[in-house]
């Protein structure tokens, strides 16, 4: 969020394109030059070449160590007709839609529990924040032990409940919603985020409204929740983007199954954008796709800024 | 008012009503307490139990791994030793009542057992008749912390020369060079746009920030044909650590709004004083940002250590392989021995709560800043 603050502010400035410098601008100029060089080197190296390069790649037929050939809109035309692209869409779709907005309430609302004042919140504190800097793929493959079908815990404690639990992992259906909970056992971070914002909700505030005879729950709608919704944005723009982005934990989730299993509900667009560039080697159409994400994510994150007006609060 | 004199009789019930409401305050904020005690705890469960089934799985025997429904503490056979060699003991129904009887091999339903006491004979008893056990394992609660340097000793896949400690390694190695590029490149960067007052600055700070809005997907595919096929690093950890030595949007921003916090009138000072840039940046600059580059610092090491995509992509052969790769890899396997991979994911684990129970507010700050841990 405060990058895009800072686009903002930056626009704003009147560029002054003199083109006679004194002699302290053309000292300053060369030394910037010089502290700079390792961004510049790495920018034009990492991203400006890289980039040119996926977006020739993306109007070609490329496989590499072969000649390139062009191939105009061909590779962005394939997609629509690509049953695996829309399947991977929709399955990146289905976690933005559900796993963000129930990772955000969920998180809101632990936030909530932790800003309680009860004895040992440090230590509660620590205990909700810990397993999201788990390493990626030891949290995974924790999960995958969990909802083993036949030895795993969670269907035992379903079982002591009454529930007869599903097969998580292999069932299509359920497939996603176990990666949501792996998803919900990691969100410390999204928690701290919004403790912090809690904590700078205005006490003077929620007293006053107390005084005027506000129930805990009216205190929380018309005060709390609009007072965090900065946060609730910027919460929300990241997780949508990681969303769009989610590889790590769908590659490692399959087991010992192919890319996707089972039955393609979890081949996600990064996971099915993998496949198409590094496994089957069609380079020039995994280009295109990656263009596609990212023009997904650019325009979901101008629409969620635009819509936000209507939601967010800025005091001051 | 009425009456400026309050009879006795009124204190005392507007006294006791005081206390009365005082009494109910204290009820209500003691149930209060005690519901929110409730629900933060068994929150709480859900955050707390996966990490302990992680630690309780680590240290299970390989039968009891697979034990249903699954026991909280970990089980393993009580062995004796007999004529030299360890021996699981059973509880065996027998023609003269229940005995313990060391258990040499099982044929096809058919136990050879040894008495402990009269090593030299051997007997045979059904394992099973019917639906009733005739021989039971006697179990004891055991922690098998062998299970750490086990997983650790073995490579990913058998037959593979290196292990979960050369990955270990790996995993230090990439994490150091990281953090040193890193550090080393973004702080000269992150000076000169907080600091200098150069041509262009402004116009490049936003190209900058743009490329913080850019997708690792957009740039992987053509990163990779360069790291591998241009400049045949394939398989060696250069892919990984040669970019950190070249700045990054994040760090770059990160570092420049902590160095604007900085007083201008102490550059300018020392600017007087006929020192260099350089020698501000080195002399001054840094040693007051010593907070800030502990977050980055903290938060370069959760990524390298973290990452897997990367490794992933540019790493093949297991000499090469990182924690994260051997982890994945080890998993893939036909037969999952559940209790080495847990006891190896404990150990890519342990590193990181280390980091964190030092630098606990570093940890906090940084996300705080940043937003996220990505």
């Amino acid at each position: 969020m405060a990058e895009l603050l800072e686009i903002k502010e930056l626009t704003k400035r009147k560029w002054n394109f003199n083109t006679k410098w004194s002699r302290r601008t053309r000292q300053n100029f060369w030394l910037g030059v010089l502290f700079l060089s390792p961004w510049f080197i790495g920018f034009i190296l990492f991203t400006f070449y890289p980039l040119a390069a996926s977006l020739v790649y993306s109007f070609s037929e490329y496989h590499s160590r072969k000649p390139l050939v062009w191939v105009g809109l061909d590779n962005y035309k394939t997609m629509f007709t690509d049953k695996l692209f829309w399947v991977s869409l929709w399955n990146t779709l289905y976690m933005v839609m559900f796993a963000v907005p129930i990772t955000l309430i969920t998180s809101f609302l632990c936030a909530v529990l932790l800003n309680l004042k009860v004895t040992g919140q440090s230590i509660y504190r620590v205990i909700y924040f810990l397993p999201s800097i788990v390493p990626t793929v030891a949290s995974t493959l924790l999960w995958l032990w969990i909802l083993n079908p036949q030895a795993g815990v969670m269907n035992t404690l379903l079982g002591h409940l009454g529930i007869n639990g599903p097969n998580w992992l292999s069932d299509p259906n359920w497939s996603k919603p176990s990666l949501i909970l792996l998803g919900m056992w990691g969100m410390g971070s999204t928690i701290i985020i919004y403790l912090s914002g809690l904590q700078d909700v205005p006490i003077s505030l929620l007293e006053a409204a107390e005084l005027d005879g506000a129930s805990w729950l009216q205190r929380l709608r018309y005060i709390t929740i609009p007072m965090v919704s900065p946060i609730t944005l910027f919460n929300l723009i990241t997780g949508m983007i990681f969303m769009f982005q989610y590889f790590a934990q769908a590659y490692v989730f399959r087991g010992t199954q192919g890319l996707g299993s089972p039955l393609n509900s979890t081949l996600f667009y990064s996971v099915y954008l993998f496949q198409t560039g590094f496994q089957y080697l069609k380079i020039g159409y995994a280009s295109a796709m990656a263009w596609v994400l990212f023009l997904i994510i650019l325009g979901c994150t101008i629409l969620l800024l635009k819509i936000s007006d209507r939601f967010t609060y800025y005091a001051g | 008012m009425a009456t400026t004199v309050t009879s006795s009789k009124n204190v005392a019930a507007i006294d006791e009503e005081r206390r009365a409401s005082l009494r109910r305050k204290k009820l209500r904020d003691f149930f209060q307490g005690l519901f929110s005690h409730t629900i933060i705890n068994f929150v709480g469960l859900f955050f707390l139990v996966p990490f302990i089934w992680m630690l309780v799985t680590s240290v299970k025997s390989d039968q009891d791994v697979f034990h249903t429904p699954p026991r909280w503490l970990p089980y393993d056979n009580v062995t004796v030793v007999v004529n030299g060699q360890s021996l699981p003991l059973y509880n065996v129904k027998t023609e003269g009542g229940v005995k313990e009887l060391a258990l040499i091999k099982i044929v096809e339903g058919t136990g050879t057992f040894v008495d402990p006491q009269h090593p030299t004979q051997e007997l045979q008893y059904e394992i099973q008749q019917g639906t009733t056990k005739i021989a039971e394992p006697i179990m004891h609660i055991f922690f098998r912390w062998r299970n750490f340097p086990d997983a650790m000793s073995r490579g990913s896949r058998p037959g593979v020369g290196a292990s979960f400690w050369v990955y270990f390694k790996n995993s230090l190695i990439i994490a150091f060079f990281t953090i040193l590029g890193t550090l080393l490149s973004n702080t000269p960067v992150a000076y000169a746009f907080a600091r200098i007052n150069f041509p262009g600055r402004d116009i490049l700070f936003i190209i900058v920030l743009a490329t913080l809005m850019l997708p690792y997907q957009v740039t992987i595919i053509p990163l990779y044909l360069f790291f591998n096929d241009y400049l045949h690093w394939g398989n060696t950890f250069l892919p990984l650590l040669i970019p950190a030595f070249f700045a990054n949007a994040w760090d770059v921003f990160l570092l420049r709004q902590f160095f604007k916090t900085i007083p201008e009138e102490m550059c300018d000072a020392a600017r007087v004083d006929g020192a260099s840039e350089w020698q501000i940046f080195t002399r001054i600059v840094l040693p007051l940002s010593v907070p800030v580059l502990a977050t980055v610092t903290v938060f370069t090491f959760l990524y390298a250590w973290n990452d897997f995509t990367g490794p992933l992509l540019f790493l093949s052969s297991p000499d090469k392989f990182t924690m994260a790769l051997g982890l994945r890899d080890f998993q893939g396997q036909r037969t999952m021995v559940w209790n080495q991979l847990m006891a190896a994911s404990a150990m890519f684990t342990i590193p990181i709560i280390i980091a964190f129970f030092f630098a606990q507010k570093t940890f906090i700050q940084g996300i705080k800043l940043t937003g996220s841990k990505e």
